[in-house]
């Protein structure tokens, strides 16, 4: 331990409890001043909930807070705030419609009666310049970029006095290099005397970035290691300790990926394609292949991942699939082909949150043959023999399969998905995000699947925020930036850098 | 689908807000200087006490039925039928003017019973898709437009009974002429045959709902609008189709209404027993949370409260008022309770 350094906050047998789940168990944390104190653990761990803690988003069950050696008790995060601790979340929380200068000043306590923008405006610029968080100070929120947002939103909790600095996967929506942007900018803070906690789930960033690390597991401390203490092995057997899942040092499980032949013929094709916010794509997936689709937040990727079952919102160009046109046709009609989706907002746009797992299970194939008698009947017999067989297939967690869907955990609602997609073998599948916020065995899991249906020649295109995750399984890399394909990339010539420049539109 | 203890749970509910409703109301009679418990008894047991209280129970019954379901289809998926008394009025309306033209023809029963409530339908089914189609054409709320499609079938109905030229001359009130035999349904003793109808459109419903693509698809957007239009369940068709078929039940309630319990037209209908049906199917919907199988029993139960409301009246001049009020205080209580239970 660093002797000489002050303690500012320590966190003494902290518990909290969600009903009958435990997510904080006796948890002691010290965090020294003017240091990089990393949280790593995986996702569920508690991290984010120790953090919401100690910004009084959350009180705690049982334990102390104390800042500066004093015990505290924070009601929201307004007293937080006035302690000096600020918290980024994972998730913006601007509003899009002001600038990024009005963003920071919404709330502040600063000059009630006479408020000056000009003077706000500098005291901004000064921050942003000393810590190298430079963004548009007159844009609406609206239209920049993650990276922009997250720096508005550093700025802000600098500029209502944080000392502490929590981020939470700070990096979820960063690029490569915006993430080497925000390593100088951490060291600046450290330097001006601002002490940073960094939750991560991944071992890359705490060795790059973390001068301590604490590693949380199922609501516990595994332990706390210093810098020199640190290595993959080390981190890894704290994160996981009993499980036995092969990782890579991004803590994702590691899946043999093994050369297939492809079809002869694309599965699906994009003929330069148009849609209200797409433009000019080209594009092919063939059986046997994950094509990977990355994207920074918002650049049209989400419409890419419903285009293929949403052809009628093509304006120009051709879609085609296994080689015949399938503008115009409806959801439905592609659907019936062997396409199936899993949208990346599983709870809104992915199940019915009051049916059971059956009437999930229909969601899609609802206008399928093999679901119907007589035309216009539900064979709910048949589908029921079918989701048994499928949610063992799944190793979906649940009593029955008439147990409403939102009574299961997020892993298993995705699980159920993932088996709806696969209740008659799809020819292509589109997925997207499909591990987001999900623990490391279902990642496994859904890793393995896809792997799977790739070597048993289906198609599969996989949209997905996180770019390490692509690197492990795509055959190729399509980059989209502002609606159009930017950029391919090929398995072995994968370059984290080179990827996300052509994902923040520069020209390799 | 739902466990054992659930339905135990759900009948639990019901008893002791029906139980506290009526204490309350019990209450408000002995205020009034009437007796409770002959009030109660009174309310309780007309309908079963004479052959012609059960009778009369069941022909109130079945456009309750009917009602019922106008408004819980669209219900189902979030949208609600206010209109379910204009629909049964159209209908009803159209099947008399239909009913009495097409009786100077000469036709038989068998052809012209299955002709009517094929019109009570068509023209119930119609008013009703008009609403259907103002929202997915102008997205104008159908709460609004199947109201004002109230006001416009009851004019229509007065006008036919007081101004067309099927008014009865003879009669002061107006009114139409008397249907012919042939456009009427009767009873089989205690029964009326108007139970026939009711009880296939529960069955129809029932499985239109539980089994067909259509119901599944009815199912899934009110489970979750946007997962279903994700997956292409087609929203407008699916809302027009609520619509079509909520409006041709209330429709063909007008219809049985008209030939089985009037056999004419008579101005103020609308207003009088009309509003009842019109009004308590909205009311039974939500007491049985939109439930298809509940709905039959339920409004059997509600028509016993008032054919009894009615004896209450006639016999003991209670207020028929009073009684309502204990309807309303049953629907709060179970809704209140419903959502109690729900939220823990």
């Amino acid at each position: 331990m660093n002797n000489h350094r002050s303690v500012v906050v320590r966190l003494k047998s902290v518990s909290k409890r969600f009903g009958p789940v435990a997510a904080l168990r006796d948890v002691d944390l010290v965090v020294a001043s003017g240091r990089i104190m990393g949280l790593l653990g995986e996702n569920g761990a508690g991290k984010s909930t120790l953090m919401k803690i100690l910004y009084g988003l959350y009180s705690p069950d049982e334990g102390e807070i104390y800042i500066d050696g004093k015990a505290v008790r924070f009601r929201s995060p307004q007293d937080s705030i006035l302690y000096g601790i600020g918290m980024v979340h994972q998730v913006s929380t601007l509003v899009p419609e002001f600038t990024g200068l009005e963003n920071i000043v919404l709330g502040t306590r600063e000059g009630r009666f006479q408020f000056s923008l000009t003077r706000e405006r500098k005291k901004i610029q000064t921050l942003s310049a000393q810590f190298g968080l430079l963004f548009p100070l007159d844009q609406k929120v609206s239209a920049l970029t993650a990276g922009e947002k997250q720096k508005i939103e550093i700025v802000r909790a600098l500029y209502r006095g944080a000392r502490v600095l929590i981020l939470d996967e700070p990096t979820t929506s960063l690029v490569e290099s915006e993430f080497v942007q925000l390593l100088t900018s951490l060291r600046r803070f450290v330097d001006g005397g601002v002490t940073v906690v960094f939750i991560t789930h991944k071992i890359r960033e705490v060795m790059a970035a973390c001068d301590e690390v604490t590693v949380l597991r199922r609501g516990e401390v595994q332990g706390n290691l210093q810098r020199h203490e640190m290595t993959k092995d080390s981190l890894v057997k704290l994160m996981f300790m009993d499980r036995n899942i092969a990782v890579t040092e991004s803590a994702l499980p590691l899946i043999d990926h093994v050369d297939v032949a492809l079809s002869l013929q694309p599965v699906l094709s994009f003929d330069g394609v148009s849609t209200s916010t797409l433009r000019d794509l080209s594009f092919q997936a063939y059986g046997g292949e994950i094509v990977g689709v990355a994207a920074v937040s918002g650049n049209g990727e989400k419409d890419f991942a419903e285009l293929p079952i949403n052809p009628k919102r093509i304006t120009k160009g051709t879609a085609s699939l296994m080689g015949s046109p399938i503008n115009g046709w409806s959801t439905v009609d592609v659907l019936r082909q062997g396409v199936f989706y899993t949208p990346e907002d599983r709870n809104h746009e992915g199940v019915l949150n009051e049916g059971s797992i059956v009437e999930n299970m229909l969601l899609g194939h609802h206008r399928d043959s093999r679901f119907t008698r007589w035309g216009h009947f539900v064979d709910w017999p048949r589908l029921r023999l079918d989701t048994e067989a499928s949610v063992s297939a799944f190793n979906v967690a649940t009593p029955d399969i008439d147990v409403a869907i939102r009574r299961l955990s997020g892993g298993n609602v995705q699980k159920t998905i993932l088996a709806r997609a696969f209740l008659r073998d799809p020819r292509l599948l589109i997925v997207h995000n499909p591990t987001s916020g999900l623990d490391i065995s279902t990642v496994e899991f859904i890793f393995s699947r896809l792997e799977g249906s790739r070597q048993a020649g289906m198609a599969i295109v996989w949209v997905n925020e996180d770019l390490d995750e692509l690197m492990m399984l795509s055959d190729r890399i399509v980059v989209l930036n502002k609606g159009r394909i930017h950029g391919t990339f090929v398995r072995g010539e994968f370059d984290k850098l080179a990827i996300g420049a052509s994902m923040l539109g520069e020209s390799a | 689908m739902k466990g054992r203890s659930t339905v135990a749970r759900a009948a639990l509910v019901y008893l002791a807000s029906i139980a506290a409703a009526f204490a309350v109301t019990m209450i408000l009679v002995a205020a009034l200087g009437f007796s409770p418990w002959r009030a109660l008894r009174t309310l309780v047991t007309t309908s079963f006490r004479t052959s012609f209280g059960f009778e009369e129970t069941l022909k109130k019954t079945v456009p309750l039925i009917f009602t019922t379901y106008a408004f819980t289809i669209p219900f189902m998926i979030k949208f609600f039928n206010i209109g379910a008394w204009g629909q049964m009025l159209f209908g009803g309306t159209i099947t008399a003017v239909v009913a009495l033209t097409a009786g100077e023809t000469g036709l038989p029963g068998v052809i012209l019973i299955p002709l009517l409530l094929t019109t009570g339908m068509v023209a119930g089914g119609a008013i009703a898709v008009v609403s259907g189609v103002l929202k997915t054409r102008y997205g104008i709320n159908p709460i609004i437009s199947t109201i004002m499609s109230n006001y416009l079938a009851i004019q229509f109905l007065n006008f036919v009974a007081t101004a067309g030229p099927f008014r009865d001359p003879t009669e002061g009130h107006p009114m139409t002429r008397r249907l012919i035999a042939a456009a009427t349904i009767r009873s089989w003793g205690i029964v009326p045959q108007a139970v026939v109808p009711a009880l296939i459109a529960s069955v129809v419903v029932y499985l239109m709902i539980r089994h067909t693509r259509l119901g599944y698809e009815i199912t899934a957007i009110g489970y979750n609008e946007r997962s279903a239009r994700v997956y292409g369940i087609n929203f407008n068709r699916t809302l027009l189709l609520t619509f079509l078929i909520g409006g041709a039940l209330a429709g063909l309630g007008g219809t049985i209404e008209v030939i089985s319990t009037q056999r004419r037209l008579i101005e103020g209908f609308a207003t009088t027993s009309g509003a009842q049906f019109g009004m308590f199917g909205i009311v039974n919907a939500l007491i049985v949370n939109a439930n298809p199988i509940a709905i039959p029993i339920s409004a059997f139960l509600m028509s016993v409260l008032l054919v009894g409301a009615d004896a209450l009246q006639r016999t003991m001049q209670v207020p028929v008022e009073a009684v309502l009020l204990s309807q309303a205080l049953a629907v709060l209580f179970v809704v209140v309770t419903r959502e109690r239970l729900r939220s823990r």
